[in-house]
Order: C-alpha cells, then structure tokens, then sequence
C-alpha cells in the first residue's frame, strides 16, 4: 500500500506543479499501522478467538490447552501480559539509550533494585506454581498442623509441624504455602489487570479533555472532568463493597470494577500534562495537516506524558492489590479464589492457636505492596530529570 | 472569590442531587433482596409466589411508574423520612445517630494525630532531605503505606492481645456507657484500633507533605524571603508550609474518608466496634436495603462537603490563584 502511493506520488509530481495540484481530490490518510502494532492487534485477536473457542465449541467439557482449563481471568492476564509486552517491553528493547539512561538512574536505588528482584521472583512462581502444583484441597484430616519443626497445642492435641505442609495448614487442612503460591498469581492479576484498565481509561480520558479544550470544544472538557470530579468524591471502597455483593465476587468482575473506578487520578494527570503539549507546534501542525482527534491523542499526546502515566500506574497496582486483599478479607469474594486476603481472614477464628495462617500471607502481601511503592519511588526519581539521584535513595 | 465560593456552594447542592440519583438508579437497576424473601417464603408455606409478588410490590409501592418512585424518594430523602432497618429493627436516623459517636471516638484522635504529626516529619525531612533522618522517615512512610492494616490488626492482636495480654483483643460497646467515653478501660480498648489506622494515615500524611514542601522549596519566593533574612522557622512555617497546605488539604479530605470508609469497615469488623463501618458491613451482608442507602449516602455527602471546605481553603491559602472568571 504505502510503496503504491509513493509511486503515485512521484509519478503525479512529474507531471504537476504544486499550484496545479487540485488538493481537494487528494487524500492522504493518517491510518499509519507500523509492523508491531499488526503484531499486538493479531496477539489480542488470538485471544479473542481461542476464548470464543474455548466459550463457545469446548464449553468447559476439558481443558482448553493440555490440563490448563484457562478461567476468565487468565484470559484478562494473557491479554494484560500481552499490552504490557508490547508498550513496556518492546520500546524499552528498541531504544537501548532510554533504556541504559533509565536503568543507570535506577540501580541508585539498592532497595529498589532488590524489590525488583523479589516482585519478578513471584511474578514467575505465581506463573510457573499453579500450573505444576495441583490447588489446595480441604482435607479435614490435616487440621491446623503447625509449620516445619514448630510445636504447638491445637485444641489439647500437641502437634509437630513436618515437611509435608512447610508453613503449616489452616483449619480447612489446605497447605499455607500452597494457599500463598496460589495467591501471588491473584495478586499479580488484579494489579496488572487492574491497572492497564486504569492507564487505558485514564490516558483516554485525560487526553482527550485537554485535546476538547485545546480544539475549543470547552463543554466536552467540563462534562468528562467533573464526572471525574464526582466519581472522585464516590467513596470508591463502598461501592466496590456494594457493586460484588450485588453482582457477584468473580476475580475478574472485582478486578474490572477495580479498573473502572479508579482512573481518575490518572485522567487529571494525563489531562494537566495534555493540556501543556496541545499549545504545542506540533500538534497544532498535525491538526493543520489533518489528523483526526483519535489520532493526536494516540501519536503525540499520550506518548508525551508516557512519564506521568508510568509513575501513576506503579501506585496504582500496590493500591489495587491491597484493595482486592481488604475485600477478600471481608468476605467479599470468590470462594474459589485463593486470595492473600481470604487465608489471612481464614486465620482470624484461630488466631491464639494458630498464628501461621495470618501471618505468612500477611507478611507476602505486605512485602509485596512494598516492593512495588520502592520500585514506583525509584521509577518516578530515573524519570524525572529535575531530580538529582544520589546513593541509597529512599534508604 | 465571593461568586466563586457562592457557585462552589451550588455545585455542591448540584452534587447532592446527582449521588442521590445515582443511588436511586443502582438501587432499582438492583435486585430487589426483600422482594425475593418474600416470594420465597411464601413458596415454602404453599402459596402462590406470585401473589405475594404483587403484595410486595404494592406494600413497598414499588408497582408505582419510576417517575413517581423517584418523586417520593427524593422527598423522603429532603425531609430525612430514611425509612426502616429491617435488620436493627430500628428507623435509620437514630440507628447513624447512635453509631456515628462509636466511630468518630477513634477517628477524631487518629486524624488530629496523623495530620500534625504526619505534616511535622514531612516538613522536617523536605528540610533536610537525603539525611539519616530523612530515610528513616521515608522508610516508616513506605512501612505504613504499605502495611495492610487487617493484617496488622491481627498481628497486634496475636502479639499483645493473646500473648502479653497488655490490651484487650476486641471492643467492648458497654464499657463507654457505663464508665463513659473518656474513661480509662475505653481508652485502652481503642489503643489497638487507632494505632492500625494512624500508621496508615500518618505515613500517607507525611509521604504527602514531605512531596509538596520539597516542590516549594526551590521555589522563588522561597528563596526571596531567604535573602530577606527571614529565620528558618518563619521560612518553613509562613512560606513552605502555607503554599504547601493548598495541595495538601487534598490529602487531608482524602485521608479522611479513606479512614472513615475502607479503614473502618475493616477495623469495626476485626475488633467488633459498633460504628458506622460495621454498620455498613452488616447492612451489606444482611442486604438491608435502607440502611445501606444511608450509610452511602452519609459517606457521599461528607465526601461532597469535604471538597467544598477544601476547595473554599484553596481560595484563602493561595493568593495566586484568581477565581475571577470561574
């Protein structure tokens, strides 16, 4: 297509001079697709496509892919991992001088750079585990047994902990470090998941209400920025609390209501960063040669405020995680869902007895939410030229 | 700046208005829970479900067209008419009026702590920033923020509560009634709750403060006032803090509900503290309509007039800022 018009091009400037061009019969698209963005749009077509199948032909009568019964959830974090691929990885890969600029800041922050470490530790047990381990079972013969080499009284019965269940079981009999293994992939699906929704509304709306004011479009701005206003002032948590009771607890619908409530902070940003670069030349000559409002917030405004949104969606998902948790916790879930929050309210009944079913989740999501605030610190300080790095940042 | 805070003060009533309908319209799109009780009970005892369907609907008024369910709504709303608890059999007014007092006995202190302690660190580490001082602040920040504050609850719980056995492991509502709310057998039977929120709350404050006097720091009527002579504590205090406080009061309605609301269903629930939060909670589970209304509605509106109280500070705070045309 694009060598096709070339050709015409040059072939039509042989014959004409530019006062002759009659502009009106030319059309010149702004529908750019470059060879990666085909890529992403046949990834997620797969998606759609295997999920069609998998809803639609197979009906859950067997697993979709070996013994891999894909939920839907999972379809969410495929789709998820997937984004982020291709708009964190893939840029990061292209342009090795951000990347090297960016790390170089990065590794300033030794706290940071270990917190990395431990997040991408259970990024992959929490892909790898479920998949090798089989889930957690209630086996009532295996009531609250304590974890390796502690012994503790359990209603007047003296128990030792073995090998078998490392970090002890709940009262249901389910092994704690199953439970945990389990419950890193929930937390790493409600946070990723959770936030690309928030960054894709978020930057979405952000951009195009500074793009409404900068076109003079004044009412489009006030309209999408005092709903932001309002779903602002919604007390988020209570309807959350209210919206799963009302219609059900699956991961996915928690994790989408999640992403949908929870953009504003990254709309007002993007908008105040949008609003900055719409005075710009450059879109002032992109709008004089033409191009589509889709198409100058999608090519000049969201890649300039790419910073604003990475620091916005780093504090994002410790939030979204700790949220899903604290539901969890309430009883506002799936009881399918091997939730952090869920064992650690599993261990409230017996807590004189037995600590470890709190504890142990407890201290993963915790470390966790940490990791994730020291990785967002350390991020927002590299990008941010104003700032001077100096050593141990944060600690 | 009169007009602006006159037009701030309708938008508000205008906010009103929206979250009430709003409410409305989630509470008709919903499931009707009563409406499904009752057609169930009447099937177990044999008679016809239907029927009773239509009784209900009639009882409730709910066979009315939405236009006039939302006109007495509304009115019911204006005139404070909440309607009844089934669940505490009790009418909802009195039934917010006796839980507010349990909530706010711990909110009050927590926030008067976490918002001077908290903007005290943070002023005191932008002061000083990339000390020894600073890091530790900045890591109690990370500590508190990241900290989830059920979990902590419980792991005070196990450690002071059942193992040193230095504070009671859940509240006692009788104890303030008889003994009062000041008496010292209350006062330790809060020492657990408030210190789970005020880590949360004050690491926020701080993180906050800490970001917004740094930005004001360089700023040139810092360094104005500086050349001028002005001592250090007048700089931090009358400059920083001052410009520093118009994004901070932000945080400080937003620190507010995150208490009132996420931090205090979970902390009522966990030590059994009958306050607005575990109002809420049961009122969900037992899906007693009413009473779930109010307790959004209380949230909403006290979120609503937050802003304005904030929004009115941004006005008095930053003489920069000019309203003129808004």
């Amino acid at each position: 297509m694009a060598t096709q018009r070339e050709t015409d091009v040059t072939a039509r400037t042989d014959r004409e001079t530019f006062e002759e061009v009659d502009w009106d019969t030319q059309e010149v698209s702004t529908f750019n697709v470059s060879r990666t963005a085909v890529a992403e749009l046949l990834a997620y077509g797969a998606i759609v496509v295997l999920f069609a199948y998998d809803y639609a032909v197979i009906r859950n009568e067997h697993p979709l892919i070996a013994n891999w019964d894909v939920l839907s959830v999972e379809w969410l974090f495929v789709a998820t991992l997937v984004a982020v691929f291709f708009h964190g990885v893939v840029p990061l890969y292209r342009n090795p001088r951000m990347r090297e600029f960016y790390w170089s800041r990065f590794v300033k922050n030794r706290v940071a750079v270990a917190a990395l470490v431990y997040l991408l530790v259970v990024f992959v047990i929490g892909i790898v585990g479920p998949a090798v381990m089989s889930p957690p079972e209630t086996r009532f013969t295996n009531r609250i047994v304590p974890p390796v080499g502690i012994t503790a009284t359990v209603g007047g019965v003296v128990k030792t902990g073995t090998w078998q269940f490392p970090l002890g079981t709940t009262a249901e009999g389910k092994g704690v470090l199953k439970l945990i293994v389990y419950g890193m992939r929930v937390s790493m699906e409600v946070g990723l998941i959770g936030t690309v929704f928030t960054v894709l509304i978020g930057s979405v709306v952000g951009s195009l209400a500074a793009l409404a004011t900068a076109l003079d479009i004044g009412w489009l701005d006030e309209v999408l920025m005092r709903y932001v206003d309002v779903q602002s002032v919604f007390p988020t948590f209570m309807l959350l609390l209210l919206l799963t009771y009302l219609f059900g607890s699956e991961l996915w619908m928690i994790i989408l209501l999640f992403g949908f409530f929870s953009w504003e902070g990254i709309a007002r940003t993007v908008r105040g960063e949008a609003l900055q670069r719409s005075s710009e030349a450059y879109v002032t000559a992109a709008r004089a040669s033409g191009a589509s409002m889709l198409y100058i917030v999608q090519r000049h405004l969201i890649p300039n405020s790419a910073n604003s949104i990475v620091i916005g969606a780093t504090v994002a998902i410790p939030g979204f995680i700790l949220g899903e948790a604290s539901l969890a916790f309430l009883g506002f879930s799936d009881p399918t869902t091997f939730s952090w929050g869920r064992t650690i309210s599993a261990g409230q009944s017996n807590l004189a007895t037995a600590w470890w079913i709190s504890t142990f989740p407890g201290i993963f999501l915790f470390f966790t939410v940490l990791s994730f605030y020291y990785v967002g610190e350390a991020m927002r300080d590299a990008m941010d030229p104003r700032q001077q790095i100096e050593g141990g940042g944060g600690l | 700046m009169k007009w602006y805070i006159l037009k701030r003060v309708l938008w508000t009533f205008v906010a009103m208005w929206i979250a009430l309908t709003l409410t409305f319209g989630l509470i008709s799109a919903s499931p009707n829970p009563g409406q499904m009780r009752a057609t169930m009970s009447c099937a177990a005892v044999g008679e016809n479900p239907q029927e009773c369907r239509e009784q209900f609907r009639e009882r409730n008024n709910l066979d009315q067209p939405v236009t006039e369910r939302y006109k007495n709504y509304m009115v019911n709303m204006v005139t404070l008419n909440w309607g009844w608890s089934e669940s505490r059999s009790q009418y909802v007014i009195p039934a917010i009026l006796d839980a507010w007092r349990f909530t706010a006995q711990y909110a009050i202190p927590v926030l008067v702590i976490s918002t001077l302690v908290g903007y005290g660190l943070g002023l005191y580490s932008a002061y000083k920033p990339y000390t020894v001082t600073d890091y530790t602040a900045s890591f109690v920040g990370f500590f508190g923020i990241s900290i989830p504050n059920f979990w902590f609850a419980l792991v005070l719980i196990i450690l002071l509560g059942t193992r040193v056995e230095l504070v009671p492991t859940y509240y006692q509502s009788g104890i303030p009634i008889q003994q009062g709310w000041l008496s010292l057998a209350n006062l330790r039977q809060l020492i657990l709750p408030v210190t789970v929120l005020l880590t949360a709350s004050l690491a926020w404050q701080m993180r906050y403060s800490r970001a917004q006097a740094l930005e004001q720091m360089n700023a040139e009527f810092v360094k104005v006032a500086k050349a001028k002579g002005a001592s250090q504590y007048r700089l931090m205090i009358w400059h920083v803090l001052r410009m520093a406080a118009v994004p901070l009061s932000t945080s400080f309605v937003g620190s507010l509900l995150a208490i009132f609301w996420s931090g205090s269903v979970i902390i009522e629930q966990i030590f059994a503290i009958p306050g607005l939060g575990l109002m809420t909670y049961t009122a969900i589970v037992e899906q007693d309509t009413p009473l779930v209304l109010a307790t959004t509605l209380v949230t909403v509106f006290l979120a609503i007039f937050g802003n304005l109280l904030e929004d009115i500070a941004y006005v008095i705070l930053d003489p920069r800022i000019d309203y003129g045309n808004r």
